[in-house]
């Protein structure tokens, strides 16, 4: 993560990062075991929507993509597929102590390690679930990241891209592919 | 420049075309592009001598505004058809025929529309329906042309019974007083009426006489659906128009009952047309091949044309006069656009086509404008018409007509959309990926209609002028126009207004669109797919079984076709029954009771 | 028509969106207090709205963008024809088949550039859009025409003005009463809420026609469904519940109406498709069948009334 101090944003930036941040939308894309913490968070006890977030079908219409949890090599390539599919400004969040630091599967041959090598991550949620509170505070942590500027994952993936993409090779190993029905 | 002058002209310009395919094939085909041209400007000259009467041989004509209208759309058909014959000379059998039959049949109309008695309505009305059956011949299908042929000769009959009987009542032939004298026969009037409106029917194609322009359009050459559709189902309007102008239905059958002001003969021919519009709609949503789709979708126009002819009243009739020109253009076009794509990928099937947008944009375009003026959508002409006829319709209060024709409208929506989204756009497929946009000669035609049909729908008045002459010829109240507007009992149409604002609403979402950056351009197969990974562009295409929930809900309706087979055999086993009778294994029995009956009759005939 | 009616029309537009927007808001509100939570703030569609026109977003071609500015214009178009408590932005285009067949130009221009996207998704989700206007349509169409018949004038603006002076009882809705129950389920089925809302299912479809839209061609959307919904609980209003005498009685009637259409949804399930038009082709167009014979035949509500 690159840290920036100085606001070098001009006055449209500025109005609409405040757009941005107060109406986040994820994808609704439940990767690992994180994501039985996402429904109490989006339903009537927690309520996710005064924060102005909701859940959107499609990564054109997402603006934040929720790893929630381990990521196994296999869906890693279905996410990096479904994050470039994405319109920017886009933002990652990562839940869980698995996308930090490998978690409890720290030690197996299928999943990765540290998501931040092969995908820019914007904001950390630890625990292991954390809870639909922690994941609350979280998300009051984004939507000030975006509105001071500093959410900018996107554009170091823009311009770190053969970085990642050395990264995200050497993770996912050889993949054979011969059409849609045997790969 | 009279109408004996044109039709020798034209015949003769057919006779050429034959001689010249056989020596060049292009060369024919030009000739036949010409032919039509002339025959387009120069009927379109003859506007200034309406009321004339011409003689040519046997056949008298007598120039009539509503003969001109309908010449006039049939003619513009014909023309811009022809351009495509050009490219369509290699892949037809028997070009010269083609050729010479095209011309035929076009001069062939123009006798009818002119006719000033049935027996010159009759002969070059069997002319047109010979000659198009020859070439419905050279398409796909044998049975489509003995199914034309057939339904076409039920009503033909069915017309020339009518003009007998009224020739025994009334003793004249000619067209405007044959039938005025039958009002003091109200069982022939209406023995009469049913016949000679059953010619109009079983040309248009309205239930139950509709099963011939799916197998006739569907395999037809593709340069002659466009024909037959824009064209000659106008024949059957005319008919249906002279069995309430000519034999004044309203006036013959005033005594009868009358259902909210419609004499109950005419309302059952309304019904009648009503049904076909379901029909048709219904059908059309089915189908998975583009050209019986726009044949069903001729079935379900005309009978808009129908009911709008038979209403008979200051807004209503205009409205079904009007949607002759607008479904004719568009309905060319569409079947043109259609045999344009047939051309560069050879199928018309809808499921072995898609994404030929990138490819063939202004086929495209052309598509567009035409099923937006089918539907009935403003800005387009189609509106214009439909607008009318609802207005007609309400002005009635005929409540059960109107729920059809409003069902007619939306599920235009349906079937219109599905050749727009299986051929047009979705995937290209791989072995399209290449294909060129259709020839400059193929496109000019395509673009003249697309103008037309935005011409009908921005300024109506021009053909409502027309129309309103056609109202007071006939002793109806012309339909009301001032400037711009249509006026009605019920409210007013600006066309002109509605276009000008849409254009207003387009410019404000323009500078909407193009304030914010650049879109980044990405391929059609980078698309969501759940984050799954594809290869082939065939297996994402969405085409067959389009309306497949809708479908399922009529799957099992009745097959008028079943009827007419399971007719045809029962009238064969008759024939059967017959021969039983009278051909036996002994002729001698027969030859006696043949004599015997002879003997008896000129015996009974002597005494009495 | 000057430049006047068009200036009038461009301030129309914009005082219609940030009043359908605050009201889609406030209506976001509501649906949650049924679902026992707070909901987002009153302003929140605003937001997604102009985050949404902020982002960048991808194209599949000229068709995709074409369609979503055709759509646009024609629904633009449209909500300037619709009378507002008696002011017109272009006095005689208020025929009420002039408004429901613009309305469709906006339908068609979706559909095009949601099947020029190369989306299965999205053309299922058109093919649902389509069938679903051939169920509501029918009923709504033939009370409409009962209507017509009845007051013998198809301006929006008229009709309902010829309701007012009475009271409550002027209404249609009263005088015709299985006339407006149809209206009203016709409404339900128009604004695409459940239980008529399979063509934009978000999880069965992927959202139907909107699966590739991203940055300002989604914000294009958002904006065409406010008018949209301006337009169609605009027209139920003016034809079925005497419009409004003044701007402030229009507004609270709309609200009313939008937010009763809003609650009803709120605790329906989906239909499925197939089932959306066997419903409408049973008791609503039976309805509508019964009601167009009482009027036409007998005047009863219309000539014989209290």
């Amino acid at each position: 993560m690159v840290l920036e101090k100085k606001d070098t944003r001009n006055i449209w930036e500025k109005i609409g990062d405040y757009f941005s941040a107060n109406s986040i939308w994820m994808k609704w894309y439940c990767t690992g075991c994180g994501a039985i913490e996402m429904p109490p968070t989006m339903t009537s006890r927690f309520d996710m929507e005064r924060l102005g977030m909701g859940p959107m079908a499609t990564p054109r219409q997402a603006d934040v993509l929720l790893i929630t949890g381990y990521l196994s090599t296999k869906t890693l390539r279905r996410v990096i597929y479904s994050y470039e599919q994405m319109n920017s400004p886009r933002y990652i969040v990562g839940f869980g102590s698995c996308t930090i630091n490998g978690g409890i599967y720290y030690d197996s041959y299928a999943t990765i390690n540290q998501l931040d090598k092969y995908l820019p991550v914007d904001l950390y949620i630890a625990g292991c679930m954390p809870r639909p509170e922690a994941i609350m505070n979280g998300f009051n942590a984004l939507i000030e990241m975006i509105k001071k500027g500093e959410a900018n994952g996107w554009r170091h993936y823009q311009e770190n891209y053969e970085w990642y993409k050395k990264n995200q090779l050497e993770s996912l190993g050889e993949v054979i592919i011969k059409d849609e029905f045997h790969e | 420049m009279n109408l004996s002058i044109i039709l020798i002209v034209l015949i003769v310009t057919s006779l050429a075309a034959y001689v010249l395919t056989k020596v060049n094939k292009k060369a024919g085909a030009l000739v036949t592009v010409v032919g039509s041209i002339f025959a387009l400007v120069a009927v379109f000259l003859l506007r200034d001598f309406i009321g004339n009467e011409v003689s040519l041989l046997y056949f008298n004509f007598r120039l009539t505004t509503a003969g001109w209208y309908f010449s006039m759309v049939m003619l513009s058909a014909y023309s811009m058809t022809s351009f495509f014959n050009i490219y369509w000379m290699k892949k037809l059998i028997y070009p010269a025929a083609y050729n010479f039959l095209y011309i035929l049949s076009m001069a062939a109309t123009l006798g009818i529309f002119f006719a000033k008695d049935f027996i010159t309505l009759f002969v070059f009305w069997e002319t047109v329906v010979w000659s198009s059956a020859f070439i419905i011949l050279m398409g796909k299908s044998r049975k489509a042309a003995y199914i034309y042929y057939v339904i076409s000769a039920i009503g033909s009959m069915a017309a020339l019974f009518a003009i007998m009987f009224a020739y025994g009542t009334t003793g004249t032939f000619v067209i405007s007083d044959a039938f005025k004298g039958l009002s003091g026969y109200p069982g022939r009037a209406l023995a009469i009426f049913i016949t000679f409106i059953a010619a109009g029917l079983a040309k248009i194609g309205i239930f139950p006489f509709h099963v011939w322009l799916p197998s006739a359009h569907g395999n037809a050459p593709h340069t002659f659906s466009p024909v037959l559709s824009g064209g000659l189902v106008k024949m059957g309007a005319f008919i249906a128009f002279l069995s309430v102008t000519a034999f004044p239905a309203y006036e013959i059958f005033s005594d009868s009952v009358a259902f909210r002001g419609v004499p109950m003969p005419v309302y059952i021919m309304m019904v009648l047309g009503a049904i076909s519009i379901v029909a048709g709609t219904l059908m059309a949503i089915k189908q998975e091949d583009a050209k019986k789709l726009l044949a069903y979708s001729s079935v379900a126009n005309g009978g808009y044309i129908l009911i709008g002819i038979l209403m008979l009243d200051q807004v209503g009739f205009a409205g079904g006069m009007m949607h002759l020109i607008n479904h004719a253009v568009a309905s060319a076009a569409a079947f043109l656009a259609i045999a344009a794509v047939a051309y560069r990928t050879g199928s018309t099937k809808m499921s072995e086509m898609g994404g030929m947008i990138h490819r063939m944009p202004v086929t495209y375009l052309v598509y567009l404008i035409a099923i937006i003026s089918m539907a009935g959508i403003p800005p387009m002409g189609g509106f214009v018409s439909k607008w009318l006829i609802f207005q007609g319709l309400a002005d009635r209060g005929m409540i059960f007509v109107a729920a059809t024709a409003f069902f007619g409208s939306i599920g235009s929506f349906l079937y219109v959309f599905r050749p727009l989204s299986a051929v047009f756009l979705g995937q290209t497929f791989t072995r399209d990926l290449n294909k060129k946009e259709a020839g400059i000669l193929m496109l000019l035609p395509m673009i003249v209609l697309t103008l037309m049909s935005l011409l009908t729908g921005v300024f109506p008045n021009i053909f409502l002028r027309v129309i309103a002459e056609i109202q007071t010829s006939v002793g109806l109240l012309p339909v009301t126009l001032s400037e711009n507007t249509i006026v009605t009992n019920n409210g007013f149409l600006d066309a002109f207004r509605v276009f000008i604002v849409f254009g207003f609403g387009f410019a404000i979402a323009f500078v909407l669109f193009v304030i914010r950056r650049k879109s980044r351009k990405v391929d059609l197969m980078d698309t969501y797919t759940s984050a799954e990974f594809i290869h082939t562009r065939e297996l994402l295409h969405y085409s067959h079984s389009f309306y497949a929930p809708f479908e399922r809900l009529y799957e099992n309706a009745p097959d008028t076709m079943k009827f007419y087979h399971k007719a045809a055999v029962k009238i064969s086993e008759l024939g059967n029954l017959a021969e039983s009778f009278l051909y036996g294994i002994k002729p001698a029995g027969t030859v006696l009771l043949v004599m015997g009956t002879v003997l008896a009759v000129i015996i009974a005939g002597g005494v009495l | 028509m000057s430049i006047l009616n068009f200036v009038f029309a461009f301030c129309m537009l914009l005082l219609v969106f940030i009043f359908q927007t605050t009201l889609t808001g406030l209506n976001r509100k509501v649906t949650a207090r049924l679902q026992k939570r707070y909901g987002a703030r009153w302003y929140q569609q605003f937001l997604d709205i102009f985050k949404a026109m902020r982002k960048d977003s991808t194209s599949h071609g000229w068709v995709f963008d074409f369609g979503v500015m055709m759509a646009l214009g024609g629904i633009m178009a449209t909500v300037t024809f619709i009378p507002v408590a008696g002011f017109r932005a272009f006095p005689g285009t208020d025929n009420v088949f002039v408004i429901s067949y613009l309305l469709a130009v906006g339908m068609l221009g979706m559909a095009m550039s949601a099947a020029g996207s190369g989306n299965p998704w999205a053309s299922i989700g058109v093919g649902r859009a389509l069938t679903n206007m051939l169920a509501y349509d029918i009923p709504l169409m033939i009370v409409i025409f009962t209507v017509i018949f009845a007051f013998d004038t198809a301006s929006v603006g008229e009709i309902a003005e010829l309701q007012q002076g009475m009271g409550i009882l002027g209404w249609n809705a009263l005088r015709m009463p299985l006339g407006g129950i149809v209206a009203v389920i016709a409404l339900l089925g128009m604004l695409g809420k459940k239980p008529f809302d399979s063509f934009i299912a978000p999880a069965e479809i992927a959202s139907g026609p909107m699966v590739e839209y991203g940055g300002k061609h989604l914000g294009f959307m958002f904006i065409l469904h406010e008018f949209m919904t301006f337009i169609e609980v605009s027209l139920i209003l003016n034809i079925f519940f005497g419009g409004g005498a003044t701007i402030w009685e229009y507004l609270l009637k709309y609200a009313v109406l939008y937010t009763f259409m809003n609650i009803i949804s709120g605790v329906m399930p989906r239909f499925k498709i197939d089932q959306a038009v066997k419903y409408f082709y049973r008791v609503p167009l039976a309805l509508a069948v019964i009601q167009g014979i009482i009027v036409i035949f007998t005047g009863l509500g219309v000539t014989i009334w209290f």
